[in-house]
């Protein structure tokens, strides 16, 4: 922790913050807000929480930009005409928001300071993970062990809330009725240009290396920062990759619909099938150490860290084919005929 | 050693500082560029040489580890950051957008 540096980045982030507020251009207002998430990263990483820049990094700056991009490229890139005379309604959103930062302060100083020893927290709850993480379940990552393992319910349904997205975007956006389709051209038309041979050759070159690290996040998360949510975004941005250097098409090539959706449903499955075989041996819901019984070769304290990477491994690819599934629904306006 | 790491960090700086000052004094997107796609890439292969160097206070497997890593990071950012600002200045060129020459540009 060295302060001058936390609060400059801290100062920017909320210049960029305010920057993305003000910004009539949502372009540039999506860049900023790439900036805004990569200084946070910055900042996580700054403050230890390496597992959560690393999510920041891969999510906030990398992928959501890029849906940002393909949402203004659907649309239109102007803010929507204020009318004036709606003094009252800006007044009360005023009044509203100051209202909600007062007592946010407030309730700030019941908090206790950062990395403040004497909480409960501290005293009771990180000692347990700090000394028996390793001894309980032989992964020495203990974010991974209290994510995957310990608190393994909320990731599970956080991987439900994922592909609860992905569904929900499938369902408003995806066009599949003739008379749904109405030809009405995109407001920017983006010249076919020519196909550019270094961007694809880089491009072709780069994939199978930015896949290869997303399976290195996704099976190394027990021993590194990483695991299954930021490996699969990995995965689902090198396809976004392809599928703006190349063409739209060779994506849904290598990944049609049905097996977008298809795979979407196996990871979660994956989890909850983990979940449901521990149930099956005669354990807890998610208790790892029974799967001793049907792995080879482990006793209770390994099982725990390889049912924690069958899960990692279930996260990444629910995480990657809705990635995936999100980016064309809203590039190809939901008709999966041509995008960006 | 260190003396080769200090170089090797202060030659970044002052690339660094450069690919700024040429990003912000330019006249025009494509110079823009250009000063960011050079400047960017060789300053950050000058920043990254040296913390790969400076881990091998002493020598043993794990820093070697960690060094290649880092020395992949300035592998990936050789081919990535060039491919970027090309990517970049092509949209820019199809979209329309005029050099700066040192005549002013006649209304046509």
């Amino acid at each position: 922790m060295i302060w001058q540096l936390d609060l400059s980045v801290l100062t920017l982030i909320v210049i960029c913050a305010f920057a993305t507020i003000m910004v009539k251009d949502l372009l540039s207002a999506a860049i900023i807000f790439g900036a805004y998430s990569f200084l946070m990263c910055l900042l996580w990483t700054e403050m230890g929480a390496v597992d959560v820049a690393f999510t920041e990094a891969s999510v906030g700056a990398g992928v959501s930009t890029v849906l940002f991009f393909a949402a203004v490229y659907q649309t239109t890139r102007r803010v929507g005409i204020r009318k004036s005379g709606r003094m009252l309604s800006k007044a009360i959103g005023l009044v509203a928001a100051l209202l909600t930062g007062l007592l946010l302060i407030i309730a700030e100083a019941d908090f206790p300071g950062f990395g403040d020893l004497f909480t409960p927290a501290s005293l009771h709850v990180s000692p347990y993970y700090i000394t028996q993480t390793l001894h309980d379940t032989n992964v020495p990552n203990m974010v991974t062990s209290v994510l995957a393992d310990y608190r393994g319910f909320d990731t599970m349904f956080e991987t439900a809330v994922i592909f609860t997205a992905g569904l929900a975007v499938i369902a408003i956006l995806r066009r599949l009725k003739k008379e749904d389709r109405c030809d009405i051209p995109g407001p920017y038309v983006i010249s076919e240009g020519y196909p550019d041979t270094i961007i694809r050759f880089v491009a072709r070159q780069l994939v199978p290396f930015i896949q290869l690290f997303a399976l290195y996040v996704v099976a190394h998360g027990h021993h590194s920062p990483g695991g299954g949510f930021q490996g699969g975004v990995i995965l689902g941005a090198s396809f976004i990759l392809l599928a703006i250097s190349f063409d739209f098409k060779v994506v849904l090539g290598i990944m049609n619909e049905r097996w977008n959706i298809l795979l979407g449903n196996i990871g979660v499955l994956i989890y909850a099938g983990i979940g449901f075989l521990c149930l099956l041996l005669g354990a807890n819901f998610l208790d790892y150490s029974m799967l001793s019984k049907v792995l080879p070769a482990t006793d209770k304290i390994m099982a725990r860290s390889h049912g924690m990477l069958g899960i990692e491994i279930g996260v990444a690819i629910a995480v990657m084919a809705i990635v995936i599934s999100i980016y064309l629904n809203i590039v190809s306006h939901g008709k999966y005929d041509k995008g960006l | 050693m260190t003396i080769v790491v200090i170089i090797l960090t202060l030659a970044g700086l002052i690339f660094f500082f450069a690919t700024t000052v040429g990003l912000l004094r330019f006249p025009d997107f494509y110079s823009r560029m250009h000063a960011a796609g050079k400047g960017d890439t060789l300053s950050s292969l000058l920043m990254l040489l040296p913390l790969a160097l400076y881990n091998f206070h002493e020598f043993n497997i794990a820093n070697l580890l960690v060094a290649m890593k880092i020395l992949l990071i300035g592998v990936f950012i050789f081919m990535a950051s060039p491919t970027a600002t090309h990517a970049i200045i092509d949209a820019g060129y199809e979209a329309g957008i005029k050099p700066w020459t040192k005549k002013p540009e006649e209304e046509s």
